[in-house]
């Protein structure tokens, strides 16, 4: 591992012990954090395919429906009968905090009905692809919200793992060599200027023999 | 407590169910208009209190323009907690667009595939 380009001082060891010392809190804080979010994405995705297969499924009927019926009617006739449509939807949205990541929670609220046109000139194929569109509805955004977790668990998870692994294997092993270095360092001075006393007292005491 | 907008981007005859639903409908048949369109409604903003937050907080593009979105884009648009944007597969069936999204979520997260 490398050294740190610093003067092999006293003052210097000090500052890096502290620093070694704060480097070793944050990594295990770090680490408890990436625990944690791994456990909350774990939770989340395998439910995020299982309605992500539902919604494939089920949208994809629905969609079929809703051609069929496009086909059967004029186009203007399909747009008319549905601009009389008195569905609302209300979404409202909280956000939730996660391990410092936030994710969305959405609330849906229906009101109204979507066929509110005659039955005369509409094919049955539209009351049907509505009506399943309309069942469908709460789990997109169910959907919505989880695969928006998900994400942000994700984005959250990398870089999370990036700083636990700058830590562990680069910042705290550098340090720690520092740290040796230096005290060798200083041994190594400490004994050269031990010797060079005994020395100099050997001479004093040859030159009043 | 704010209210906010769903819109849906896609096809004209395949969105026109979702209209009735109360999502707003955005016109759009090739991926480069759609990305175009995800932009624009992404900067929509509203003011709610003195705050501007976004107007919309869900955004389904249909999978086979979503396809087409450039990973640089994609990034660029998710960056944010709102909107959401999500692929629902169209009348053509499922392309497994959206498996193969979760999937480089779970590899990102995780390291590894463990879906499967």
């Amino acid at each position: 591992m490398a050294i740190l380009n610093i003067n092999p001082t006293r003052m210097a060891l000090l500052g890096l012990k502290k620093k070694i010392a704060s480097a070793k809190r944050g990594h295990k804080l770090l680490k408890d954090k990436q625990d944690g979010l791994m456990q909350k994405f774990m939770e989340i995705i395998r439910e995020a395919k299982k309605i992500r297969e539902e919604v494939e499924e089920r949208l994809g009927s629905a969609f079929k429906n809703f051609i069929r019926a496009g086909s059967l009617m004029s186009e203007e006739f399909v747009e008319g009968a549905l601009l009389y449509s008195t569905a609302k939807t209300e979404l409202t949205v909280k956000t939730k905090n996660v391990m410092s990541v936030r994710i969305p929670q959405f609330k849906l609220e229906t009101s109204g009905d979507v066929i509110t046109y005659g039955y005369l000139q509409t094919s049955g194929e539209l009351d049907m692809s509505l009506q399943s569109f309309q069942d469908v509805f709460p789990l997109l955004i169910q959907l919505a919200e989880i695969e928006k977790s998900a994400e942000a668990l994700a984005d959250e998870l990398e870089k999370t793992r990036r700083r636990v692994n700058a830590l562990e294997y680069r910042m705290i092993p550098d340090l720690e060599d520092t740290i040796k270095f230096i005290q060798m360092k200083l041994g190594e001075m400490e004994r050269g200027s031990i010797i060079n006393t005994m020395v100099v007292k050997a001479k004093i005491e040859a030159q009043a023999q | 407590m704010n209210q906010y907008k769903m819109a849906i981007i896609g096809p004209r005859e395949a969105i026109l169910g979702f209209k009735a639903l109360g999502l707003e409908p955005v016109y759009a048949t090739e991926p480069k208009e759609a990305v175009e369109h995800l932009y624009s409604l992404r900067r929509e903003k509203v003011d709610v209190e003195g705050e501007s937050i976004s107007k919309y907080a869900i955004l389904f593009i249909m999978e086979e323009l979503a396809r087409d979105v450039t990973a640089e884009d994609y990034k660029k648009l998710s960056s944010e907690p709102l909107p959401a944007i999500i692929p629902l597969p169209g009348h053509l069936g499922t392309t497994g667009y959206g498996l193969q999204k979760l999937k480089a979520i779970v590899e990102k997260a995780v390291g590894m595939d463990i879906l499967s």
